[in-house]
């Protein structure tokens, strides 16, 4: 027992024991290769695509200037803040030239972020928006903008009357619940359209799947779904063909998933608002690469949003 | 304190004197904590050597923050484990107490040290109906508790809608970020109540009758002692320690998460076991557990230092605690080698 109170008290010493830093970030020495840590919300193909665009300016800025750019990609398991803190933490303990964040809430990455300024690491957001009164690129596409055309696109299929359905995605995302709200105001503009059921997949395809299929049960007169997050549109458009009522009830998705645009190919789901993560990774890296170089970069950098159907795919 | 007995030699009965490989995994082995210690100094030896960012004060601040959270959790967790008992139901009493929390002190105004109290009074009522319901309707732990992690869960949601609660006041922010001479104090408040339960497991009758009735609550009710009551008492303890972790993350984060409290369910338990605690109650220590702790935790840190592709995190940090808590059995295997 005393070996573990000492062991307890030695882990307490270590922070006073420790040297005082080890590293500096090296964006003045211009041999050394220079490094960006790109941190997503969680694991997920959308950043898996975010990541690649990340990759591809890379090795274009390297390829440009030849100097070595490195891009670490460091997903949390889940898409919870205090995990996502965790990772920023360490990755700033790492002293890298820059870090590129997509912040799941960015009242809740606050505290951290603060690290990386006293750190005097640079910081570059895409796919949300950085916290009031911080000096932060945010690269990306209006989140309102994606649902208002999305749930526009719908309206306009169904001859803007009937019953139509929502499907949430995490409902603690600020980006999934905002696509809700305008896809809903949207709704709301037309008197004959009624939003009859939301569901709430927390970003799986199977719970997407699973509640798409009681709504429609349900709710035998639906003629159209909208979607808050990638995975939902995929598990819905395979619930609509699992139901047989392929044609019969409309969907337009979001985002760019292989799935989603199989669905699109096959004609489940009419047509889909893509955000483009290839570019906001791509637009991110060349942000923080600035930011490095000791350049001012734009407050915003809007990606835009593709319109996918089957006849642009 | 150690609650087995030990025999000692005759002195014509010296043992063999064993080789100094096998003498050292003897010593290991024979005692859970030590081999937690082991394993945890061999970890912090690697983790030192392999990356130049480890050893920092900056990463050992980092490391011991995040202990913190899931060291109250695992403290709880393991008293119950050592009752023979499970609580998957910690996390979600978290999370509910620090959206409770952040809606007393932001929506109703309410002074922030009393919402903090009235939090862990809420925490404490939470495991002890979770303890009530067990004794009284004679309910298995683990399934009664995974319905209550849905409920819990539920009323987070229901009381959140899902969306964050923002403008927790910067008074009890000092709690989550605040550092007492580079110590985080998250950590110094995890030191304390660590000892304090510690000395009442190992110092006190409560924690010797939580000891028997995790060996033989049969026995233990034979003997006298009230079983059910200390089971509700651990498991009030269980919520508060969570509510108290769940108050923190509020703090350290500025806003109530209704997702605080998503990742505390098996950690603490995987803590609990590579620290020693025995699945079947009765054996280990809430001290082991907390190191236990600290290799998940260190774990977590390294896989981010090295880079490791987040697809593999899972991989090297599973198989990791599979091989600290596989020591024990693979020790005895190699002790037991060369004898007929």
């Amino acid at each position: 027992m005393k070996t573990a109170f000492a062991f307890a008290a030695m882990l307490t010493a270590a922070p006073f024991l420790a040297p005082l830093a080890a590293g500096q970030a090296h964006a003045a020495d211009n041999s050394a290769p220079l490094r960006f840590v790109l941190i997503p919300k969680t694991v997920h193909p959308w950043f898996d695509k975010a990541n690649n665009g990340a990759q591809a300016a890379a090795a274009m800025i390297s390829q440009a200037t030849g100097r070595k750019v490195e891009i670490e990609y460091r997903a949390p398991q889940t898409a919870d803040v205090s995990s996502q803190n965790d990772i920023i933490e360490r990755a700033i303990a790492t002293h890298p030239d820059g870090l590129i964040l997509d912040l799941l809430d960015e009242k809740g990455n606050r505290a951290t972020m603060d690290e990386a300024v006293d750190e005097k690491i640079p910081m570059t957001v895409f796919d949300s928006l950085p916290p009031e009164g911080m000096d932060i690129t945010a690269v990306g596409a209006d989140f309102c903008e994606q649902g208002t055309m999305a749930a526009e696109r719908l309206a306009n299929l169904v001859g803007k009357k009937g019953e139509v359905a929502i499907m949430m995605g995490v409902p603690t995302a600020p980006n999934h619940t905002l696509r809700a709200e305008c896809e809903k105001k949207v709704f709301a503009k037309y008197p004959d359209m009624k939003v009859v059921a939301t569901g709430v997949d927390n970003d799986s395809i199977e719970t997407a799947q699973k509640q798409a299929s009681a709504i429609m049960q349900a709710h035998p007169d639906l003629v159209g779904w909208v979607e808050c997050d990638a995975s939902g549109p995929v598990g819905v458009g395979q619930a609509i063909r699992e139901s047989g009522k392929t044609g019969k009830v409309k969907e337009v998705g979001l985002d760019n998933l292989n799935d989603m645009i199989q669905l699109i190919k096959e004609g489940v789901a009419e047509s889909s608002a893509s955000s483009r993560p290839e570019m906001q990774g791509y637009w991110a890296v060349v942000s923080a690469w600035q930011r490095a170089m000791g350049q001012k970069t734009p407050k915003y950098i809007d990606t835009g949003i593709d319109l996918l159907t089957s006849k642009n795919l | 304190m150690s609650l087995e007995t030990t025999v000692p030699a005759a002195p014509s009965q010296q043992p063999p004197k064993l080789p100094p490989l096998k003498a050292l995994v003897s010593r290991l082995a024979g005692n859970p904590l030590r081999g937690v210690i082991a394993a945890l100094v061999i970890i912090f030896g690697a983790s030192c050597a392999l990356s130049p960012h480890f050893l920092t004060t900056f990463n050992m601040v980092i490391i011991a923050r995040a202990l913190a959270f899931i060291g109250l959790v695992t403290i709880g967790q393991s008293v119950l484990m050592i009752l023979g008992e499970l609580d998957l139901s910690v996390g979600a009493i978290g999370g509910l107490s620090g959206v409770v929390g952040g809606i007393l002190m932001v929506q109703l105004g309410l002074n922030p040290w009393l919402a903090l109290g009235l939090c862990l009074l809420m925490g404490g009522a939470c495991g002890l109906l979770n303890g009530a319901l067990i004794t009284q309707l004679r309910l298995h732990s683990l399934v009664l508790t995974i319905g209550m992690a849905g409920v819990y869960g539920g009323a987070n949601l229901v009381a959140t809608k899902g969306v964050a609660i923002t403008g927790v006041p910067r008074d009890i922010t000092f709690l989550g970020r605040g550092l007492v001479m580079g110590v985080p104090v998250p950590f110094l408040v995890l030191l304390v109540c660590l000892a304090i339960v510690a000395f009442v497991m190992l110092r006190t009758p409560v924690g010797r009758y939580i000891y028997a009735i995790g060996s033989n609550p049969d026995a233990a009710r034979m003997l006298g002692i009230r079983v059910n009551a200390i089971r509700m008492g651990a498991f009030a303890l269980a919520g508060f320690l969570s509510a108290l972790a769940g108050i923190l993350m509020v703090a350290r984060l500025g806003t109530a998460q209704p997702s605080i409290g998503d990742t505390w369910v098996l950690g603490p338990i995987a803590a609990a076991v590579i620290g020693g605690v025995a699945t079947t109650g009765g054996i280990g220590s809430p001290i082991g557990a907390v190191l236990g702790a600290v290799i998940i935790g260190i774990i977590e840190d390294i896989i981010v230092l090295f880079g490791i592709s987040p697809y593999w995190q899972s991989v090297v940090s599973g198989g990791i605690v599979v091989l600290a808590i596989s020591f024990d059995a693979l020790a005895r295997r190699y002790l037991n080698r060369d004898a007929v």
